[in-house]
């Protein structure tokens, strides 16, 4: 395999927009072939990453709809499905494809307009991400599917629903530092605890909003990205299903979790940022709640998580959100991340969950 | 030539008429619900349909209080993952039983449930 690199970044702000995902994917990728000084035509495939664009935009195709949108019509592009992690899978492909050296720049991003829609029938949509014949007829919810994940590992481990409203207070005070983010104001543990129940033990403060928005960044080969500014190198990539342990995937970069300065995981949910920390060996089993309400995970702690301010601040426009993990691992790497800069980060990994666990993508980066 | 129990509209029949039904591998004994083609422990093709008691006890639920449209009426109802007396564990949504007194390790029944023409996996209280 080919070294590949990330040379440049793009992400909407998150949140509400007047605009079809197409031209929020477009926006987002603009400014990462501006950051990566490249121009348009140097761009040799698409890949794209969008879910509900069929039920909430009537629109299908969307690979080359965002590329024609975009104005790179006569790039190759596909669209790759993998629920909330699609365009995480994207990405990996794109790894692959310039690792092999079938091709030298890419271009991943993703996209998700949902706001158009009413939220009855987003999680609808949303819900069709799970089994037509053995979970939706019983009325299953994506907060129902983490629900019942977070009352396991409250019997199992003792996980509270405090040490869960700490990790949304934890990624409210990163989101508050990200002027990209959907929520930049920050919450007390109080104000989780007393929101409404969605899915018991989860409250609405537990859950990541509903959100459009777009991101992009630009893949190279090593000679490609030799010639701009700060590349950042991409040490693994790796996809499971039903499986989140980054496990044996470390031999890949030879990174262990210690090794890790910064991450951004898929905290769809607070219960899935602890259950994330443990899976990814950063904590251990049944030690990721405590570990979130002893501040081990916030900026400034030993290994910082969601410095984004996650999918809980940040907002979490489904096709979009895997690549916009990678531009904030990226930009962490630059050091450019100004107040929410974790410093002297070298090594960073990004983690998207897509459906019910049933998509784990795990990304590892580097700087030189 | 497929064996019908593979099928879950054969899973689904047999629920109406009050049976929970699983597949046991005939080459490596595993135990499997719902029904898959390839067994997951060895992907050999020989399932043999296996009866269940339909008791087990609750490992997790939650209490869905936003729902899909499609069962908003309904809500707030619990769903739960059963373990089930043979070891394998399922999803379903819990009738019956006051949703304060669901609790993990709590007892409880197979009992199918029918909506709109579709049969789908309920349990109830074991007594």
């Amino acid at each position: 395999m080919r070294r590949v690199a990330v040379i440049g970044v793009g992400v909407t702000k998150f949140g509400l927009h007047d605009r079809t995902s197409a031209e929020l994917f477009a926006d987002a990728a603009g400014d990462a072939l501006t950051d990566a000084g490249i121009p348009a035509s140097a761009v040799q495939a698409l890949y794209y990453g969008n879910v509900v664009g069929g039920e909430t935009e009537h629109q299908l195709h969307t690979g080359p709809q965002a590329a024609s949108v975009l104005g790179i019509p006569s790039v190759p592009t596909t669209r790759f499905e993998t629920a909330c992690a699609s365009s995480h899978a994207a990405f990996r492909h794109a790894v692959m494809e310039i690792g092999a050296g079938v091709s030298d720049v890419i271009l991943v991003g993703g996209a998700e307009r949902v706001l158009n829609v009413s939220t009855a029938e987003s999680t609808e949509y949303f819900a069709y991400a799970s089994d037509a014949v053995w979970e939706q007829p019983l009325g299953l919810t994506f907060p129902g599917v983490f629900a019942l994940i977070a009352r396991a590992h409250m019997e199992k481990y003792g996980t509270t629903e405090a040490q869960m409203a700490a990790v949304a207070v934890k990624n409210h005070r990163h989101g508050a530092l990200n002027p990209k983010a959907q929520f930049q104001t920050q919450i007390t543990i109080d104000q989780v605890l007393r929101s409404a129940y969605v899915a018991d033990p989860l409250k609405l403060f537990d859950c990541c909003p509903f959100s459009d928005g777009g991101a992009a960044v630009v893949l190279a080969s090593e000679e490609v990205a030799r010639r701009h500014r700060k590349p950042v190198w991409v040490l693994a990539s790796a996809a499971a299903s039903d499986w989140m342990l980054l496990g044996d995937k470390r031999d890949l970069a030879r990174v262990g979790p210690t090794d890790v300065d910064v991450v951004e995981l898929h905290d769809c949910f607070t219960i899935a940022e602890i259950v994330a920390t443990e899976g990814l060996g950063l904590f251990e089993p049944g030690a990721g709640g405590r570990a979130a309400e002893t501040g081990r995970t916030s900026l400034g702690g030993e290994v910082p998580v969601n410095p984004s301010g996650g999918l809980k601040a940040k907002g979490h426009p489904i096709g979009a959100t895997g690549a916009a993990q990678i531009a904030e691992i990226v930009t962490q790497l630059r050091g450019e991340a100004g107040p929410r800069q974790v410093d002297g980060a070298r090594t960073g990994l990004t983690h998207t969950l897509g459906g019910n666990t049933a998509t784990v993508l795990v990304s590892l980066f580097g700087r030189d | 030539m497929t064996e019908p129990v593979i099928t879950a509209r054969a899973f689904f029949e047999r629920a109406r008429a009050g049976q929970l039904t699983a597949v046991r591998c005939g080459s490596c004994g595993e135990l499997a619900i719902p029904p898959k083609e390839l067994c997951p422990a060895c992907h050999a093709r020989a399932w043999q349909p296996v009866p269940l008691v339909g008791e087990g006890t609750i490992a997790s639920f939650t209490v869905i209080r936003v729902a899909p449209r499609a069962h908003a009426a309904d809500a707030p109802y619990a769903i739960a993952v059963v373990k089930l007396q043979e070891g394998v564990s399922i999803l379903g949504r819990i009738v019956d039983i006051p949703l304060d007194k669901v609790a993990v390790g709590l007892p409880v029944r197979f009992r199918p449930l029918g909506a709109q023409d579709q049969t789908s996996v309920g349990f109830g209280p074991l007594g």
